[in-house]
């Protein structure tokens, strides 16, 4: 009867047997869909040069991975679209202005020297997009700060390019009236290309939260850090709005939902995620009001990128059947049995 | 309400209740392993050319922590040699060629209604019927009720039958409501309580409504619904759910007061006293994509997986792995020979379509493994250290308390190795330890 079977080749493997179906590319897909309306805004604010930009970025990105990779004879990554992702976040967050070249240099940075250099998807301590904007900032600074005047507001305001919505809030003129609570929820404001539509980037934060690919702790507790410290030594009279300002501007919610909760740069553990969120915020709202740059969220998160590991070392998790007053009975009879020993 | 744990997983459940069971002929020779329970194996009480008579007892072992085994069909030995057995390795195991005639044995009576009544016979049958763990672990029941006698103070029965594929105890419920109930209430009374908590995942609503119209409460039954999740049918997820006590690491429910018994083993104590009929059959959900359609096959104990495999209508593709139980903790049997065993629920054939094996797999550190693992561990961190070898760390993350659920490889998009690499860190930690008393004796 088992003639034929025994010719059968049979695999065995430890449990599971199964797996789900959601795999690193799949999350990393819905990362790009979350970012493609984000992206939208961006053409529809400030026109088809930032598409250029961001293929040249994500082409970038994708070129020095398999090019790395390749060079070094290591298995291909490309794959799994983290590459595609970095790409898409760094080249989002360029100014719409920015020469089709700059990011290509912020790739060569994020993707060879920020990830593959420590191993790849994974390894990496700092965010590779976050790391690529950071060195550009610095290198590149006045073609990085270059604000052109979002299609929406033409005719309102004149000229080609304008301040940013945060120059005014830590300058000494006051808010112009277009930069209403609407506008900046809705994307009427310059900046950034992604960072523009808070409404889109809530949309996006609900999807990816929906699908499971994030938690809402970082980004809850990064943006409500934000909101309640610029809230409670808030400036110009009325704290209110200040806060609310400040929380819908700039690149905060760019941030807070796409990089702040990169995997292998934030805490896997809850509480981890919660202090992690409020530092990102925190030191944020530090360099909003004390730094040279009006803009603090790229650093804020990179400081915390560094803490991450001692940060998860923190909130081990408590032992299954042991309960919070089982460890206190097992603290007083180690006590106890010191002094004894005295 | 439904009750439920912390963390667990949703896998995808593949289940066929509604297919009815089939009755597989037994074949024409079966195998019988010496061990089909945790504990001492049993001695053989029959040689070869011995005649045999269905549930005739063919071996035991007079330690408390055995179960004797019984022949499945009547017919003559042929032969008591090692043989495969489907958790791996050759063991010893009485060959019985079938003549067909299911002559019954007479040795066991059904007990008399007083004795129904008394936890000491009732123990004693399960024992001499042979019961073991029949949810997987195929622990002697007989042994673990006793260990709990004066301790245990929440008697739970699990219904939860989270494994996907497996159909075996809800057919049970929806076939045997009346039955499954006495056999209920006498591990209920075996254990010396007043009150069995009967746990039964919602998705067998049918099941749970007909064993509600049976008014549980006359066997002093209460059933507690539960949240569809895995691994609700694990014993310390089951304790947690009904009771909201968590069992310490490294002990027993019983150590705090719950013990747990599965629907297949209560079945199976049912038709041990009331019917004097001894484990040699249960039912066995044969399912993957290697076959047809999935059965739900009532199949005699010792049938090789070859045979049972043919019987529920042969293979369609090539089967890759034969997996014993369900396809979260189940583990793989390496011969077509072997034959099955009291505690497989389940014989799964699954082909590369079932298998979403990665080469090399990366770590993309997103914690997911955390968010299922339902006994508060942190994979991803173990997994680190398990890759350095630091066992110091390793003990330090608690990974004695891993029972080898799965989820958190089940819930990997990166596909890591972690159940398997838990299960042999905890092998090496075994070793290690081993080895350092070896080393003090000296």
């Amino acid at each position: 009867m088992n003639e034929k079977n025994e010719r059968i080749i049979l695999d065995v493997a430890f449990q599971p047997q199964v797996r789900t179906e959601r795999d690193t590319r799949s999350l990393m897909l819905d990362v790009i869909i979350a970012l493609l309306p984000v992206l939208a805004v961006g053409v529809w604010q400030f026109g088809t040069h930032p598409l250029l930009v961001v293929a040249c970025s994500v082409a970038a990105c994708v070129f020095f991975e398999w090019g790395y990779r390749r060079l070094l004879g290591k298995e291909q990554s490309i794959g799994d679209l983290s590459a595609v992702v970095t790409g898409l976040l760094l080249g989002l967050s360029m100014p719409s202005t920015a020469p089709a070249w700059i990011p290509v240099v912020g790739a060569f940075f994020a993707i060879v020297v920020v990830k593959q250099l420590y191993g790849g998807i994974g390894k990496n301590f700092l965010n590779p997009a976050l790391a690529g904007r950071a060195f550009l900032l610095s290198s590149y600074s006045l073609a990085m700060s270059n604000w052109a005047v979002p299609n929406s507001l033409h005719g309102t305001v004149d000229g080609v390019t304008m301040a940013t919505p945060l120059s005014y809030l830590y300058g000494d003129t006051a808010l112009p009236k277009y930069f209403s609570f609407q506008s900046l929820f809705l994307g009427n404001t310059p900046g950034c290309v992604g960072e523009v539509s808070t409404l889109i980037l809530v949309a996006a934060c609900i999807y990816l939260i929906g699908r499971k690919v994030i938690s809402w702790r970082i980004p809850v507790s990064f943006v409500g850090t934000v909101f309640v410290l610029t809230l409670i030594f808030g400036r110009n009279g009325d704290h209110f709005a200040f806060a609310l300002n400040n929380v819908l501007s700039g690149a905060l919610l760019l941030v807070a939902v796409f990089m702040a909760t990169d995997y292998s740069t934030s805490p896997v553990t809850k509480g981890g995620q919660l202090l992690y969120g409020f530092g990102c915020g925190a030191i944020t709202v530090l360099i909003r009001y004390f730094g040279g740059f009006p803009e603090g969220t790229t650093y804020a998160v990179l400081i915390m990128n560094l803490c991450t590991w001692a940060i998860d070392k923190g909130f081990h998790r408590r032992q299954f059947g042991v309960s919070k007053e089982d460890i206190a009975r097992e603290k007083a009879q180690k006590k106890a049995a010191k002094e004894a020993a005295k | 309400m439904s009750q439920t744990f912390k963390g667990g997983v949703h896998p995808n459940y593949m289940k066929a209740p509604e297919i009815p069971v089939t009755v597989i002929t037994p074949p024409a020779q079966v195998v019988i392993p010496v061990t089909q329970h945790i504990g001492a194996p049993a001695t053989p009480l029959v040689k070869k050319g011995d005649t045999v008579t269905m549930g005739q007892k063919i071996g035991e072992n007079p330690a408390p922590v055995s179960a004797p085994i019984h022949s499945p069909v009547s017919g003559k030995v042929v032969a008591v040699e090692p043989r495969p057995h489907p958790f791996g390795d050759m063991i010893m195991a009485i060959v019985i060629e079938n003549d067909y005639q299911d002559t019954p044995c007479k040795d066991l009576a059904p007990l008399s209604e007083k004795e129904l009544k008394d936890p000491d016979a009732i123990l004693e049958r399960i024992r001499e019927a042979g019961v073991v763990g029949m949810g997987g672990a195929m622990f002697p029941t007989a042994f673990k009720i006793r260990g709990g006698i004066g301790k245990v103070d929440k008697l739970i029965i699990n219904g939860a039958e989270c494994e996907p594929y497996l159909n075996g105890d809800h057919l049970t419920m929806l076939n045997y409501p009346e039955q499954l109930l006495k056999g209920i209430e006498l591990v209920r009374i075996a254990s010396g309580v007043d009150k069995a908590y009967y746990g039964i995942e919602v998705n067998k609503q049918d099941a749970i409504d007909k064993l509600n119209s049976l008014h549980p409460e006359k066997y002093g039954i209460e059933i507690v619904p539960e949240a569809v999740k895995y691994p609700q049918g694990g014993e310390k997820m089951q304790v947690k759910a009904v009771t909201g006590r968590e069992v310490k690491p490294g002990g027993l429910p019983s150590g705090v007061g719950a013990n747990v018994v599965s629907t297949r083993t209560c079945y199976a104590i049912y038709q041990a006293c009331y019917e004097g009929k001894p484990v040699i059959e249960r039912i066995v959900s044969v399912g993957g994509s290697a076959l047809k359609a999935p059965v739900n096959a009532l199949t005699r104990v010792g049938t090789p997986l070859g045979y049972l495999a043919e019987q529920c209508g042969g293979f369609v593709k090539t089967p890759r792995k034969i997996v014993l139980g369900g396809p979260m903790m189940g583990i793989c049997a390496t011969d077509f020979a072997a034959p099955t065993v009291k505690g497989i629920s389940g014989v799964l054939f699954f082909t590369e379509e079932e298998d979403r094996h990665v080469d090399n797999p990366t770590c993309i550190r997103c914690g997911k493994c955390i968010e299922v693992c339902p006994m508060n561990l942190e994979p991803v961190f173990m997994y680190m250290y398990y890759s350095k070898g630091d066992y110091a760390n390793l003990e330090k993350y608690h990974v004695n308390d891993c029972f080898e659920c799965g989820s958190c490889a089940f819930n990997c998009p990166a596909r890591m190795p972690l159940t398997h690499a838990f299960k042999t860190a905890k092998l090496m930690l075994q070793a290690k330890a081993a080895a350092e008393k070896a080393k003090e004796a000296k």
